[in-house]
């Protein structure tokens, strides 16, 4: 909403705070100033000079020398390019030496142009930042001021300060200055009075009910129509108070009577609309329907565009057909034009959201729709109509019909029936229990009546009060409502800082904490954390081969984010993308969050949201001092199983899978299934070939993803085993075998053949090549013997050790390694 | 031309060399066990060298009369070598595909390898989320879990707002093929939270939340916090304790706090808070105002407010005995000023370069 301040100061006399200060309360007070923009900056050195000749420039054919006077007997000549120079005797604006004109960052200074020096400018409009218009110099009407006299004098509104201020939706009485001086007041502590409607000029002898019959079939959409007439109308430009007057708003100024419509929306901040009367139809009994839309029906707004309607749109229609898209938009055919001579002016209330409906539907966000769906105050429709009449007898030369005609449901008469005031309970003590702030009942009530409220107090012994609420707040319905407005006004800078003596809650549901266990132990084995969107597409979940999505969006802003993930690896499967596409080949990302499932009941329209924690390894692996290599599958199953290990705190399995068993996103050769406590949990491996592919990544990445949800409790505690008090005896063991016989299985035939004795077996070497013959891997172990009990003499561990070699010889054909 | 016709000895020369050609180039390029075999058979078909390519050469010796037309044999040959490639290329390509899938599998009972690293970073988001936390976990607030998809009633219906209202513009909503929404806002878990737990309560709800906006200060995907008590007795003045406390701990010591009057459905009283600016913070305290501050030595954090009395009736708490305060934050906010960042999407590209700096 754009606010004038040099308005705001005719609303309101007694104001003389700056516009800097008014700027500030208003931010104070929930009203906020975004910005201050100073219009017509610079219109204060230019003055009003009457041309007094014009003749051609000497060596440039477009342009012109003009002889000006500047008042008190002092001329001079100017160069000017524009086309519509007045003859003599026209009034132009001139920008003499010296003048700043910020709008152009331009500063008058004497020119040559073409042998002819000229020292001083004729301004146009854009040129002194009143509007956009660069088409011509200014040229004021006859009789305008007198020469000499500076342009910010002689009009007023060329110069102001514009308020952006940020209203909240609650607020539609902001809208209107009228209402914003209303609230200036009450925060200024200030008078303030509604504004004269202005005297009617003229009057004819004709009722404003014989021009027009009025009928409302839906009263609920809307509960009011108001209507006034004025003939002998002449359409033609606003006096240029007015026109500065909308420029500085930011409206552009059209005609006289539709001007007259868009000010007092500016005024009162409730919409209104202007009729053609002589073409609403029937010429000879003209008509005026407000009822709902048929389905299909068209009409084509005053944007030239063509609607098509549903049921549920409102329309004020003549005897023939819509003429109006009610509270949005005024329709083509009815519109003001220059040879109007009969206006009715409509003002309505219209239902807030109904209008809201309709703009919506047809994504027209018009200045009406903009206040009717905020709700505009109902009580004013009488103020707004005789405003706009008495306006339009003075501006535009026309008489007034007699009385005006209100339409409130089945009632028709020249008044209306004032609207119900809400009435809320107030209990002055309720300001103190809810902010804390200790204001007098005597204070709240002022302030309550300076906002236009009325205060009833049925008992003075009781803190018990009845508010009336002015129309113009409909936001305002309940006592809550009420110790705002006070607090508001009252300054939330009194509100004092207290630490409340909190009784502490427990987590409910403890995923916060689970996620944040799992973010901590992924970063410390050196994983680096992505966030990445839920949104992908349904595509891509195909080609990872994850469950379809669960959720659907109705209104994505992309169809590669039209539904949520099944699976983690999405985003971080883009992450590596990008990072490859910029020329980052090592990523090593991991991500915590929910998926989307299918829920377990499938009435639910909820999914089944998740936790996971995956992370995607891509390039080389970190290593300290050597040539980079690229990660493997062992690199995987390296973090796989220590990031599962800790965030469960009990031992992990890693099961391959089987081809068949294999997710289909992981390549068959190394796709593995983590398991804990028996339950799966997660599953890591190469990614599938096909979707390194499907999804240009570019190369190898190795993937793991798993279930956070079961360990939502914590890790398990760990159990203390005592610290052995005998020392230990090791014996390593190298052993060839076939290529096709698995590591791990040697181990655990070598674990079972050292019996008891033996503490740990760990492999420590693997060896291809060199003397081991081709085909064949030689593994080598570090077994250690120890007993709980006595230090274990070397016969014995020999005798243990020995079972080791004959076992590994006849269950695997190995050989010891020379 | 008429096929009878006597051709020149050029003529017939060329045509025996394509004819041999034709016969023998499929067989040697399926012969090719490696797509650099291939290639090189390919090469020596149509390379610089190639024989076609020589064929090609002798064209000029032609009479003009029979150029044309085998000119456009060579052409009809070279078209067919060249599918023949593309295709021997495809299924050399499949073969060993298919071979690299069926390659024995990796023995993956062999010890897993962590690599040694030089540790790996938390999100930027994640820092602040986690300090935030903290901030209120030691107030005694506790973290109360929610879904990112729910029922409109608990993102917006039983927070009050109306339906068909312009307060729902504030935040441009996504909405399921279900008829549920993506929250817009980590509020729908003040409502999940006073359906389910009688007061007193004081709770904290980070999340992720989601509006259809997409800007360079805007994701669609986003984060918040919500923080909000309920007991007997709360006041704006408890909230702006909270809030002063929260100050100190995440933008320094002796940050100032400001409420300035706002409007949320589901407060009311309602304030948007500002914090001293901690950009252009001189050590003497006054702030003279930067460009990031707009000049006003004032850094807008986050919305709060009481807690309606319709939001604490739509839950079953009688707000004549209860009162209680809300106040939620975004995240992405708050890191983009604490680290410098200048755009959102650098939050969400997880570009390796980026996430290393934190």
């Amino acid at each position: 909403m754009k606010a004038s301040y040099r308005w705001l100061k005719e609303l309101l006399p007694a104001l003389n705070a700056s516009a800097a200060e008014v700027a500030a309360r208003f931010t104070h007070a929930g009203l906020e100033v975004e910005g201050t923009t100073e219009y017509g900056a610079g219109t204060e050195s230019c003055l009003v000079v009457r041309v007094t000749g014009v003749r051609q420039h000497p060596t440039k054919s477009g342009l012109r020398l003009v002889t000006v006077d500047r008042g008190g007997g002092q001329t001079q000549e100017v160069v000017c390019g524009a086309p519509n120079v007045p003859d003599p005797g026209g009034l132009v604006v001139l920008a003499p030496l010296g003048t700043h004109l910020p709008a152009k960052n331009l500063t008058i200074a004497p020119r040559n142009i073409g042998g002819v020096t000229s020292e001083g400018m004729l301004c146009s409009e854009s040129e002194l930042g009143l509007s956009d218009d660069h088409g011509g110099i200014i040229v004021l009407p006859m009789g305008t001021a007198e020469p000499g006299t500076p342009l910010s004098q002689a009009v007023p509104n060329v110069r102001d300060t514009i308020f952006e201020i940020g209203l909240t939706p609650n607020r539609p009485d902001g809208l209107g200055h009228v209402g914003l001086a209303r609230e200036l007041a009450a925060l200024l502590d200030i008078p303030f009075a509604l504004p004269a409607t202005g005297e009617i000029a003229k009057t004819a002898d004709i009722e404003t009910k014989s021009l027009c019959s009025i009928i409302v079939e839906d009263a609920e959409r809307c509960p009011h129509y108001g209507a006034a007439g004025a003939v002998d109308v002449t359409i033609g430009p606003s006096p240029l108070w007015l026109k500065y007057r909308l420029q500085a708003l930011g409206v552009r100024s059209i005609s006289n009577v539709v001007d007259i419509t868009n000010i007092v929306m500016l005024e009162y901040g409730h919409p209104m609309h202007a009729f053609d009367l002589d073409l609403l139809r029937p010429a000879n009994a003209p008509r005026i329907l407000v009822r709902r839309a048929k389905e299909g029906e068209t009409i084509v707004t005053l944007d030239g565009v063509t609607r098509t309607l549903v049921a549920d749109d409102l329309l004020i229609c003549d005897g023939e057909g819509p003429v109006a898209l009610a509270g949005v938009m005024g329709g083509e055919s009815s519109e003001i034009r220059s040879t109007t001579k009969r206006v009715l002016f409509e003002c309505a209330w219209f239902d807030p959201r109904g209008v809201r409906r309709t703009a919506r539907r047809h994504a027209m966000h018009t200045e009406s729709s903009h206040r009717f769906e905020r709700g505009v105050d109902p009580g004013d429709v009488a103020r707004v109509l005789d405003r706009a009449v008495a306006l339009t007898t003075t501006l535009a030369g026309g008489a007034a019909t007699r009385g005006r005609v209100h339409v409130q449901g089945t009632r028709v008469a020249a008044e209306p029936e004032p609207p119900a005031r809400k009435k809320v309970r107030f209990r002055g003590r309720r300001v103190h229990d809810l902010t804390g702030v200790d204001v007098p009942f005597a204070e709240s009530a002022a302030i309550l009546k300076r906002l236009g409220c009325e205060i009833v107090t049925p008992d003075a012994s009781k803190d018990e009060h009845e508010v009336l609420v002015p129309t113009h707040r409909p936001d305002i319905g309940r006592e809550a409502d009420l110790v705002e407005e006070v607090i508001r006004v009252h300054g939330m800078d009194s509100v004092p800082a207290e630490l409340p003596r909190i009784r502490a809650s427990r987590d409910v549901g403890g995923r916060e904490e689970l996620a944040r266990r799992a973010k901590e132990i992924c970063a410390s084995v050196g994983l680096s954390e992505a966030i990445t969107f839920s949104f992908t597409s349904g595509r891509v979940l195909e080609v990872l081969g994850a469950p379809p999505p669960a959720v659907r969006l109705e209104n994505p802003m992309a169809e590669h984010q039209s539904v949520l993930r099944t699976t983690l690896l999405v985003g971080l499967l883009d992450a590596v993308k990008n990072a490859r596409r910029h020329g980052e080949r090592d990523v090593r990302e991991y991500t915590v969050g929910p998926v989307f499932l299918a829920p377990k009941d499938p009435n639910d329209p909820l999914p089944d949201e998740r936790l996971r924690v995956a992370f995607a390894i891509a390039g080389d692996r970190p290593a300290w001092l050597e040539k980079p290599k690229p990660f493997d599958v062992w690199d995987a199953k390296g973090y796989a199983t220590e990031i599962a290990r800790r965030i469960s705190g009990r031992p992990v399995e890693v099961v391959q899978a089987s081809r068949q068993e294999a997710p289909p996103h992981l390549h068959p050769r190394g796709a593995a299934f983590v398991h804990v406590g028996g339950e799966r949990v997660g599953a890591f491996g190469p990614l599938h070939p096909d979707v390194v592919d499907a999804l240009e990544l570019d190369g190898e990445v190795l993937v793991f993803e798993m279930e956070l949800d079961p360990f939502v409790g914590g890790a398990a505690t760990p159990k203390f085993t005592p610290i052995p008090r005998f020392p230990a005896s090791t014996r390593d063991i190298a052993l060839v075998v076939k290529d096709s016989v698995r590591a791990g299985d040697v181990e655990a035939a070598v674990r079972e053949a050292a019996g008891p004795l033996a503490e740990a077996v760990r492999l420590f070497d693997r060896f291809v090549g060199g003397q081991v013959p081709p085909g064949h891997t030689s593994l080598a172990f570090r077994v250690v013997y120890r007993s709980p009990e006595r230090t274990l003499t070397d016969a014995e561990v020999d005798a243990a050790h020995a079972n080791v070699v004959a076992v590994a010889q006849s269950k695997f054909g190995a050989t010891l390694r020379a | 031309m008429a096929q009878n016709e006597a051709l020149s000895d050029a003529a017939v020369s060329i045509d025996r060399a394509l004819t041999k050609l034709r016969e023998g180039f499929m067989e040697r390029f399926r012969a090719a066990g490696t797509e650099q075999a291939l290639r090189e058979e390919y090469a020596k078909v149509l390379g610089k060298k190639g024989e076609l390519t020589a064929i090609l050469k002798e064209l000029g010796k032609t009479p003009a009369s029979e150029r044309k037309a085998i000119g456009e044999r060579v052409n009809a040959l070279k078209q067919e070598v060249e599918r023949g490639f593309e295709q021997c290329l495809s299924d050399l390509r499949k073969k060993e595909r298919l071979a690299e899938l069926e390659a024995p599998p990796f023995d993956l009972t062999l010890p897993g390898r962590l690599p040694v690293s030089d540790g790996g970073h938390r999100h930027p988001i994640s820092r602040v989320r986690e300090d935030v936390v903290s901030v209120f976990r030691q107030l005694g607030f506790a973290v109360f879990d929610g879904p990112e998809v729910d029922h409109e009633e608990n993102n917006f219906g039983l927070l009050g707002y109306p339906p068909d209202h312009p307060a729902t513009d504030m935040q441009d909503t996504f909405w399921t093929d279900k008829k549920v929404l993506l929250r817009s806002h980590t509020s729908n878990i003040q409502i999940r939270a006073m359906k389910s737990v009688k007061p007193p309560m004081a709770f904290i709800a980070p999340g992720t939340v989601y509006r259809r906006d997409d800007d360079a200060t805007h994701s669609p995907m986003f984060h918040q916090i919500e923080a909000f008590l309920v007991d007997r007795n709360v006041t704006l003045a408890h909230l702006k304790g909270v809030l002063a406390e929260f100050a100190e701990r995440i933008y320094g010591p002796g940050t100032p706090v400001r409420l300035r009057p706002s409007y949320f459905p589901f407060v009311e009283p309602g304030a948007e808070v500002d914090v001293g600016c901690v950009f252009c913070k001189k050590p003497d305290g006054t702030r003279p105002g930067c460009s990031l501050c707009k000049h006003t030595g004032w850094i807008e954090i986050l919305g709060c407010g009481m807690i309606h009395p319709v939001v604490l009736e739509n839950c079953g708490i009688d707000p004549e005995e209860w009162s209680g305060f809300a106040l939620g934050m975004g995240l992405e906010r708050i890191a983009l000023l604490r680290y410098g960042i200048p755009n959102i999407k650098l939050l969400f590209e997880n570009d390796p370069r980026f996430l290393a700096q934190f």
